[in-house]
């Protein structure tokens, strides 16, 4: 058993190797006229989208959701170029030598602090500290200390937060370092985090932050879930007409991130490849050792198991309800079932369970793993409720008319009889429902819950390595449906009547 | 013990049970009779309420189980039923099977029940079975761990629903004893079976059902050997018969042969047998051919399975004319042969028709 397991990661390891060398076509862009009919990527729903679109008709315009994917992609030979704004870029390309930016910027935007519409009172609060920020020289500080082009360690000054009042969430898209990035203690920083917490300050009041995808944030923030955007966000006339910004706090330039030309200046990165144990021990060292990232996947971890395993128990049961509302012959009650079962096994668990977050409980405070659990929960429901409905409709009608003729009433004749034959009959395909769960949890990242592909995005924001952290969640995402698995084979093993008997004969 | 009163059911507009009255007392053994679908399964679900009965009334034991305030599971414990298809609990073991109701239902501990499962087991001669599940069982071991799980809650009546007829013939037998012997033992037993001669020597009372009404009903003596209605007669000798109606002189003998030879095929009688009684229904015909233009002739065949005798019978309105007169033929080959392959020819007149009754011979 295991050597198989074994086997079956190894051939994953290989087979990633092998597709990541591939599709390597070289163009070297040195000038925005080389870029007209390029591929160039961008950030899904920021400026530099726009920008792209306008600038190069021509080009092909591949969106992503955060920017470790786009270099990513990149590296891997899909993109030409990727636009993207100034700190980022010199971020990249601070981490990623092949990798550099045009000097010209494309366009300057401005950065600002998203509030909802119609808080006046805290867009007011807020202008006054920015402006108060500006002539104090603390941003002018701030951006020397964040946005700089080695690679040595951040300074930032201890902010002391009042530990009561009125709590000010923060909605951030931690993975844009260094504007908002997690550091090793897991705690939200970078310019934006620093910025963040001044303003708490300023304002009295204790900081959270709610670490979600730059596209969930400005939902997030229209439905209450968070006070303010704080995260290198640009004012665009479009996200003006929703939410309310406070006036800029940095002028943010656009810039193009190219890859530099072969067997030029920088031929030396190039030549002597490292050997693959040995780039495979520094990805292992720089993607969990360094910064304790290992704690980052625990925690991810953890969160990805707590959600599956609550959400599967959640489901059963009101899975269970609906087939026996499902299964009744009143129509008021198998009507709402059918139609639960129909709706939720039509949409998308991702949209729903946004609708869940930032529609339904919008004005409800209720934290983002409990969400998970009951839209997960939900969805669930809706397919076990149809894997309980076959298994019960399967135990032949005899059974139960057996149990009723000894004089059982129906309820116990389900108990005693029925139940135990269904269990042993829908094991099989619960067990596979209850293995997509664990991997459908993966895009919990979306309500800002950090599970364990956020671990894994939270990492590669900060390396730029792809290939690692997503085969060791590969991996993880395997070994924990493959432990998960094995306590459900060993209840089939249970329900088995005649294991035991060969309990008994080989005791 | 049990009083039956117009009992009547409806599946939808398919009335099954028309009227049944009937009163079965302690100690007795009651066989139920009857063609496939004439609603004695049906009656037997009423019975223990698994079918509910659309009218009339079931007392047993002075109360009345319709009544909406009795505690109908509470008497099904009395009343247990074996089924056609066994329906043992296939996820318990033989042993699980016969002690869970008295756990869980008579309240009796694991010990007990255990012990007593054991004992009746030994009693059905399946105790070595006890830790085998129902899927390791042939069909007779099957029933018969069924007949145990009834016993095991000590009835005081078992309905036995067609016990043997999912069963290889060879292991019918050993089903078959197993009730025999409770029927020695003064158990009290409603039971519908197809197994003539085993509803024959268990039973004291026969009831043959048909048409959803209980038809004829008496001792095995009265209903086996002195049947005395039509119907019941000829379930009783497995008649099975064959109609053909000729209208005219001019009839389509090939299709009408074609017909018999597919009756006759059905009841697996011999070639010869098939050839002879065509001979004879042909000779008879010719004989019978002058009237044809303008009487109605009616030709029934009637085979009995269990006496093995096949019965040609030829019915005429018109006036009284005895086909086998001498006098009337132009020559005596026709009658000659008739007179070769059947024995006991009758003529009557009955109800202004004329009637012959031949009897084929036994073709050896």
């Amino acid at each position: 058993m295991r050597s198989h397991i074994i086997s079956a990661l190894l051939m994953i390891l290989l087979i990633t190797v092998f597709l990541s060398g591939c599709g390597k076509n070289e163009k070297v862009i040195t000038s925005f006229d080389d870029a007209k009919q390029a591929k160039i990527g961008v950030m899904t729903g920021t400026t530099g989208e726009t920008i792209a679109a306008r600038r190069f008709p021509k080009a092909e315009v591949k969106s992503f959701d955060d920017i470790m994917d786009a270099v990513a992609a990149m590296k891997s030979g899909q993109l030409d170029a990727i636009v993207t704004s100034y700190p980022l870029a010199i971020q990249v390309s601070k981490k990623n030598q092949e990798l550099s930016r045009l000097p010209e910027p494309l366009d300057n935007e401005d950065t600002a602090v998203a509030i909802k519409k119609g808080n006046y009172e805290l867009l007011a609060a807020v202008n006054r500290i920015i402006t108060e920020l500006k002539s104090d020289g603390t941003l002018v500080s701030m951006k020397s200390r964040w946005f700089k082009e080695d690679l040595s360690p951040y300074q930032e000054p201890e902010i002391l937060l009042p530990k009561a009042g009125k709590v000010l969430t923060i909605g951030v898209s931690a993975t844009r370092e260094p504007f908002s990035f997690v550091d090793k203690d897991g705690r939200v920083t970078g310019h934006d985090g620093e910025l963040a917490r001044i303003i708490g300050l300023k304002l009295k009041r204790p900081v959270e932050f709610s670490n979600m995808k730059f596209m969930a944030l400005i939902p997030a923030l229209q439905s209450g879930k968070v006070d303010l955007i704080v995260t290198g966000m640009t004012a665009t006339d479009e996200r003006k007409k929703k939410i309310d910004f406070t006036q800029p706090y940095f002028a943010n330039a656009q810039v193009m991130l190219v890859k530099k030309a072969r067997g030029g200046k920088s031929a030396s990165g190039t030549t002597n490849s490292p050997s693959l144990t040995s780039s495979l021990v520094n990805s292992f060292r720089s993607n969990i050792i360094q910064e304790k990232r290992y704690l980052l996947l625990w925690d991810g971890l953890k969160t990805t198991v707590a959600i599956s395993i609550l959400a599967t128990i959640f489901g059963t049961l009101l899975g269970s309800l609906i087939c026996f509302l499902r299964m009744s012959a009143n129509s008021f009650l198998n009507i709402p079932a059918k139609i639960y079962i129909a709706i939720l096994r039509g949409t998308p668990v991702l949209v729903f369970l946004m609708l869940i977050f930032y529609v339904v409980f919008a004005s409800v405070n209720i934290s983002p793993v409990l969400v998970a659990v009951i839209a997960f929960g939900m969805n669930f429901a809706a397919y076990s409720a149809e894997i309980f409905r076959t298994g019960i409709e399967g135990v032949d009608k005899g059974q139960t008319e057996a149990g009723i003729a000894m004089g059982f009433s129906k309820i116990k004749t389900f108990i005693h009889i029925v139940l135990p034959q269904t269990v042993r009959r829908i094991l099989p395909v619960y067990k596979g429902e209850f293995i997509s769960l664990v991997k459908m949890t993966s895009i919990v990242g979306y309500i800002a819950v950090q599970d364990l592909t956020k671990a894994s995005d939270i990492i590669r924001s900060r390396t730029f390595d792809a290939f690692f952290p997503l085969v060791m969640v590969a991996i993880l995402y395997f070994l924990i449906s493959w432990v998960l698995m094995q306590s459900l084979e060993y209840l089939e093993w249970r329900t088995d009547p005649k294991s035991k008997r060969r309990k008994v004969a080989s005791a | 013990m049990i009083q039956v009163e117009h009992l009547s059911k409806k599946f939808g507009e398919l009335v099954v049970l028309k009227d049944i009255t009937i009163e079965i007392r302690t100690g007795e053994v009651i066989a139920i009779i009857g063609p496939s679908g004439t609603g004695k399964s049906t009656f037997l679900r009423c019975l223990n309420l698994l079918d509910q009965p659309s009218g009339g009334s079931i007392t047993i034991d002075g109360v009345n189980i319709l009544d909406a305030k009795t505690d109908v599971p509470k008497i099904r414990q009395k009343m247990n039923m074996v089924f056609q298809s066994f329906n043992l609990f296939s996820h318990l073991s033989v042993l699980e099977n016969l002690t869970l109701s008295p756990i869980k239902l008579l309240g009796m501990s694991k010990k007990a029940a255990e012990v007593k499962a054991l004992e009746l087991l030994k009693l059905v001669g399946l105790a070595e079975k006890a830790c085998n599940y129902p899927d390791e069982l042939s069909g007779g071991q099957k029933q018969r761990v069924a007949i145990a799980r009834c016993l095991a809650m000590d009835p005081e009546i078992i309905l036995f629903d067609e016990p043997t007829s999912a069963l290889d013939p060879t292991m019918v037998s050993e089903v078959l004893s197993v009730i025999r012997r409770l029927a020695r033992d003064g158990m009290t037993m409603a039971i519908v079976t197809h197994e003539m001669d085993f509803a024959r020597d268990v039973a004291n009372r026969v009831l043959y059902m048909d048409e959803g009404l209980i038809y004829e009903e008496g001792t095995p003596q009265q209903i086996f050997e002195n049947p005395q209605k039509e119907k019941t007669r000829a379930f009783i000798n497995r008649v099975r018969s064959f109609n053909y109606q000729i209208r005219s002189p001019d009839y389509d003998l090939y299709a009408m042969n074609a017909e018999i030879e597919i009756f006759c095929e059905k009841q697996i009688l011999p070639k010869k047998t098939r050839y002879n009684l065509l001979l004879l229904v042909e000779e008879l015909l010719l004989i019978c051919n002058p009237r044809l233009s303008t009487e109605i002739l009616d030709l029934t065949i009637a085979y009995s399975e269990k006496k093995e005798t096949l019965e040609v019978v030829f019915e005429s309105s018109g006036d009284a004319l005895d086909p086998f007169d001498k006098n009337l033929q132009p020559d005596e080959l026709g009658l000659n042969i008739i007179k070769n392959l059947a024995n006991n020819m009758e003529y009557q007149r009955v109800n202004n028709k004329n009637r012959v009754t031949l009897m084929m011979k036994k073709t050896s």
